[in-house]
């Protein structure tokens, strides 16, 4: 068993009185893949924003190597976020989006350039690098964006449902590329994402949550195979079925 | 910790900006308002020229809307819907009568119309444009084109589909235009309305000039002030043009969320039938005539020798305008509106990122005043200005200009820059709380410029505007703080009207610079 990379420890929030997460706790391995599954308002995002720091939970512990990270800066986590709509700078070639970050972060400002052609590079995104995100098309931007995530190198990162704008052949794609980019980097990954599918063709691990609360953290066969109970049987199930059925509408 | 900081210094920035804006804007109101007394609304409610003043104020706008929304909405259907040429020429053409004073509009038609016009006496003519009818056109030619830009961006959101569904029903064109397009133009159009009504009521320049003994209430409220020294019959005035102005900002306030913006499945097509592209270049270059004539006689009456005695070409009445200080208050009017366009943007912009980048209720607050400011006229403001800081120390300083001029013109570039930024992506300052990239950073590389092209666009408007502003800065200026626009009105008053002429000009002249520098500095981005 890998080393635990993260710990959460009852952690709770709420919003104008009403709980947005209750009691939460769970680790997360080394190199680990987890998907964190859920219907939306669920709490799976409140979880990520409190994780990466953009957010504060009322009580709590969030333990990082051992180190106790729940009051340190979102910039000095060493973790990376990837959201949704990308979250690219407009305004910035794709090179520039990139490399960024590194030339303001003065330990990494030599070799920016180097670092951040490389990781294009790897991600096959050499040939827009002179290019505005918005002459992309969506996955490429997704894949720009992951690639402004890694070039800084972080131990973890955490993706807001970064595929539910894309269509399903992108989606396709881009989740191979994305498991190919964790194995070869070995950077720990928690994945937001309310489809099912992606959760279990991505994840080593899927934490199910329903109403602010945790109800089961397994792996993909076990989640199947044992279900904690009824909710979580039949949120597996009724999503995979709709799942079949678009991808059945989808072939025809 | 540092988002604990942030939202610490974003607490700050906000009653900070709250408190000068309620300073510079809601102060100066409640103080003019507080003048107010019995005495002051008998005087101006009992004086012979009040009720006069109200009906002349009122035909005139009422007319003037009319005649000005009937010109921008077929002008505004020739260049949207038809597919005529030369329309960017067309667009420059109709924009220049936004970049002079509302003052030279009536100068315009005094020249060419006017006892000694050029076209009275080359036609002949016998009909007098004092008065009524002065007003009315010169009010027209001052506001067609603002109807003009704000009618034609609701055209360019009018969605086709609806009219090629009702054309498959067999749904004919009287039909289709009530049932269609009447409904879809209906609020904001009431907006428009009331926004151009306002417009010509609350300026005086054009009454001014042109309307001689036919007074109108802005007129009369100038005259008070500036003439009589009146400041509380003139707080009264104020108050009632106010009506109109705050009708218009809360209707448009009322309007926005539910206004024109559908979302557009099909574009209109642009008419290549011979007969509407016919009909659209008849109108077009009517109106560029209208337009260019009286610009092009004050350029032959600026370079006249003795007008209308002695049409000479000379480059005396430059000389004379320049004896009479004009290269000072010309520079006055640079160095005012280079401060606005510099401050007032500053000020917008980071207003906006306020408001629109780190919303609490607190942004509301912020959000409200400012949107506030466009329901003072500028005579209004000046007004207030000169009741309440009367005595502090910037008055009778060029600098209370520049605060008048920014607090005057803030609304509309604000609310360019609001919707800006609010378009910007909304996880951005997520993505540089990660990365490490501070919020300084943040707004310098990406926030501003990603909204170049806006910021150009406020930095021009509060130029030009500031440039030829006669209103709030009328009551305001001393001899020597005198913005340029203002000599307009003495030299006219000296019958100098070549010297007028060149002012008109100078003022022409800059504003396009300025525009053209700034269209030149949005493309390259």
């Amino acid at each position: 068993m890998a080393d635990i990379k993260l710990s959460i420890k009852n952690l709770c929030k709420t919003y104008d009185k009403l709980p947005a997460l209750n009691d939460v706790s769970f680790d997360v391995y080394d190199g680990e893949f987890l998907s964190i599954l859920g219907p939306s308002g669920c709490g799976k995002t409140t979880l990520l924003r409190i994780l990466i720091g953009l957010l504060h939970a009322d009580s709590g512990q969030i333990l990082k190597d051992g180190e106790d990270i729940t009051n340190i800066d979102a910039a000095k986590r060493g973790m990376g976020i990837v959201f949704q709509n990308y979250a690219l700078f407009e305004n910035m070639s794709v090179l520039k989006n990139v490399e960024y970050a590194l030339k303001i972060k003065k330990d990494t400002k030599d070799g920016a350039r180097e670092k951040a052609l490389a990781i294009l590079e790897r991600l096959g995104l050499l040939e827009h690098k002179d290019k505005k995100p918005g002459e992309l098309s969506g996955g490429q931007q997704q894949r720009v964006a992951i690639a402004r995530t890694l070039v800084l190198n972080p131990d973890i990162i955490l993706f807001d449902e970064p595929m539910s704008a894309l269509d399903v052949a992108t989606r396709l794609m881009l989740r191979d590329e994305l498991k190919k980019i964790q194995k070869e980097f070995g950077t720990t990954c928690i994945y937001i994402t309310h489809d099912q599918e992606e959760a279990f063709a991505l994840s080593d691990r899927i934490m199910v949550m329903d109403k602010s609360c945790l109800i089961q953290i397994d792996t993909p066969e076990n989640i199947i195979d044992s279900p904690a109970n009824d909710y979580v049987k039949s949120f597996v199930n009724e999503n995979l079925r709709k799942k079949i059925d678009s991808l059945i509408k989808y072939v025809r | 910790m540092h988002s604990i900081k942030h939202k610490g210094l974003d607490l700050a920035s906000k009653l900070i900006f709250i408190s000068i804006f309620a300073v510079f804007i809601l102060l100066p109101l409640i103080t003019m308002l507080s003048h107010i007394d019995s005495a002051g609304i008998k005087a101006v409610f009992s004086s012979a020229q009040f009720v006069p003043s109200v009906v002349h104020s009122l035909l005139t706008a009422l007319v003037a809307t009319v005649i000005t929304l009937i010109i921008s909405f077929t002008l505004a259907v020739c260049i949207s819907r038809t597919n005529i040429k030369l329309k960017g020429l067309f667009g420059i053409i109709f924009t220049l009568p936004m970049l002079i004073p509302s003052i030279s509009h009536g100068m315009g038609l005094l020249i060419v119309l006017g006892n000694n016009g050029i076209l009275t006496r080359l036609l002949n003519l016998n009909t007098s444009i004092y008065g009524f009818t002065g007003i009315v056109a010169g009010s027209v030619m001052y506001a067609f084109p603002v109807a003009f830009i704000m009618i034609s961006d609701i055209l360019k959101y009018q969605d086709y589909s609806p009219y090629e569904a009702a054309k498959i029903l067999g749904i004919g064109p009287l039909m289709r235009f009530t049932g269609i397009t009447l409904p879809y133009l209906r609020k904001p159009l009431i907006s428009i309305v009331f926004a151009v009504f306002t417009m010509i009521i609350t300026d005086y320049g054009v009454p001014l000039i042109i309307g001689g003994k036919y007074k109108t209430l802005s007129v009369l409220m100038y005259e008070e002030v500036i003439g009589r020294l009146e400041f509380k019959s003139g707080a009264v005035i104020g108050a009632l043009l106010l009506i109109p102005a705050v009708v218009a900002f809360l209707l448009d306030l009322t309007n926005k969320d539910k206004g024109n913006m559908t979302f557009v499945i099909k574009p209109f097509e642009q008419s290549n039938k011979p007969l509407s592209k016919t009909l659209a270049y008849i109108f077009c270059f009517i109106l560029s005539l209208a337009v260019v004539v009286p610009i092009f006689c004050f350029a032959a009456l600026g370079f006249a020798k003795r007008y209308p005695i002695d049409l000479t070409l000379t480059i005396k009445n430059i000389e004379k305008a320049l004896s009479m200080d004009a290269g000072t208050y010309l520079l006055n009017s640079l160095i005012i509106s280079v401060a606005v366009a510099l401050i007032g943007t500053a000020v917008c912009f980071l207003s906006a990122y306020l408001t629109a980048r780190a919303k609490t209720k607190l942004s509301r607050v912020l959000h409200l005043i400012l949107i506030t400011a466009a329901a003072i006229p500028g005579m209004v403001l000046g007004l207030s200005y000169a009741m309440s800081f009367s005595g502090s120390a910037m008055y009778n300083t060029i600098a209370i200009l520049i605060v008048v001029n920014i607090v005057h013109f803030v609304a509309s570039p604000y609310m360019m820059i609001y919707n800006s930024l609010s378009k910007i992506n909304e996880n951005l300052e997520d993505v540089g709380k990660t990365m490490g990239i501070g919020r300084v950073r943040m707004i310098k590389d990406v926030f501003l410029a990603q909204s170049m092209p806006t910021v150009c666009e406020m930095a021009s408007y509060f130029f030009v505007n500031s440039m030829m502003t006669i209103s709030a800065v009328s009551f305001l200026s001393t001899t020597s703080t005198k913005p340029i626009a203002l000599m307009i009105n003495q030299f006219e008053a000296n019958m100098q009207l070549e010297c007028a002429a060149i002012v008109s000009l100078a003022i022409l002249i800059v504003n396009i610079i300025i525009k053209a520098v700034f269209r030149l500095i949005t493309r390259r981005k």
